[in-house]
């Protein structure tokens, strides 16, 4: 029992880690996320859109594939933490583990709404249908991931270099 | 050989009545962990105890189990458990031996020894605090139980690692018997 214990708190501890890692290209994702979508022309409001640059539209590929990258093997190591049998999740870890049902589809629809979102781009066409939905998508899931973490934090000492 | 047994039965309700028991009927332990952001308790009432007294020494046990302390979230309680090894030392054990006329102050003075992740820690004089509520005695205090005393690796956050010291705060209620 002890054995398993130890096991549940080393894999938990690596899922805390990369968890928070995530949070760092997550976040790169959304900041770059302005150069990989087409622009209006504001000298030509009534024009044609202007395509997104090459490399802004590569950065923030990467950015997100690597938040994907970095969520799955969070995911993992959650997954395959021994569960301990008659324990019943009670607290903060219950928001914890909800909100997966949020962030984890959003976390596989977002990166799909992108790439359809970009071949539409591609073929000179405007993002339309459900590849609209990918930045709302991606917003509801950085929202959702965000309070997942606060959710096992809370709560927390603001004022804690008064201790 | 006639008059030892005079003697001895002359002695016996003496001895009788020096002897006295008391048994644990209600009580509420309670750890505090402080870390820099945050500040966490967990409470258990699962405390199993007894106290006997015999020529005028007292000697008190109390038994609980390690996983019996709720702190309101069933991860924190788990990720405790491993942390004081209570998979493999299920219960803290505490034992006190002390006057039987210490027992009428209001406040004791006592020396504890506590078994706890398979280590044993001696804390002495231990101030508690006791008040009367008809035929039961309550008794308080804390005892400042630190995670070096018994060898436990303190849990970190954002890296930081808890503050070592762990008080228990304690209230039970004993009843002679």
């Amino acid at each position: 029992m002890q054995k398993k214990l130890n096991e549940r708190t080393h894999d938990l501890k690596v899922h805390q880690t990369l968890g928070l890692v995530t949070v760092a290209p997550m976040c790169a994702a959304v900041i770059v996320a302005g150069g990989a979508k087409s622009k209006r022309n504001r000298a030509d409001p009534t024009g044609p859109e202007i395509g997104p640059s090459s490399s802004g539209v590569d950065l923030h590929v990467a950015l997100g594939s690597a938040t994907v990258a970095l969520y799955g093997a969070t995911a993992y190591y959650a997954i395959i933490a021994p569960k301990i049998p008659g324990v019943k999740p009670k607290g903060a870890i219950r928001w914890h583990r909800d909100l997966v049902w949020i962030h984890a589809p959003g976390m596989v629809l977002t990166p799909i709404l992108g790439a359809m979102a970009l071949n539409q781009e591609n073929n000179g066409e405007r993002v339309h249908g459900i590849a609209s939905a990918h930045s709302y998508v991606a917003w509801t899931t950085v929202a959702t991931y965000g309070a997942s973490i606060v959710a096992v934090t809370w709560p927390i000492h603001l004022k804690f270099w008064e201790k | 050989m006639k008059l030892a047994v005079a003697v001895l039965l002359a002695a016996l309700p003496a001895a009788l009545q020096a002897q006295s028991g008391w048994v644990l009927t209600q009580s509420t332990l309670t750890w505090h962990v402080v870390h820099p952001m945050h500040e966490v308790a967990g409470t258990s009432h699962a405390a199993k105890g007894k106290g006997n007294c015999n020529g005028g020494q007292c000697d008190f046990l109390i038994a609980v189990p390690v996983k019996s302390f709720d702190s309101g979230d069933s991860n924190r309680d788990l990720h405790t458990i491993e942390t004081v090894r209570g998979a493999q030392f299920p219960l803290v054990v505490v034992r006190v031996h002390l006057a039987e006329a210490a027992l009428s102050g209001a406040t004791i003075d006592a020396d504890l020894e506590v078994e706890f992740a398979g280590q044993t820690a001696h804390y002495n004089h231990v101030q508690l605090k006791r008040a009367s509520h008809g035929d039961e005695v309550e008794i308080t205090g804390t005892v400042p139980a630190t995670c070096s005393d018994f060898k436990i690796d303190r849990p970190s956050f954002l890296t930081v690692p808890i503050h070592n010291e762990i008080p228990v705060t304690v209230d039970t209620t004993w009843r002679a018997q």
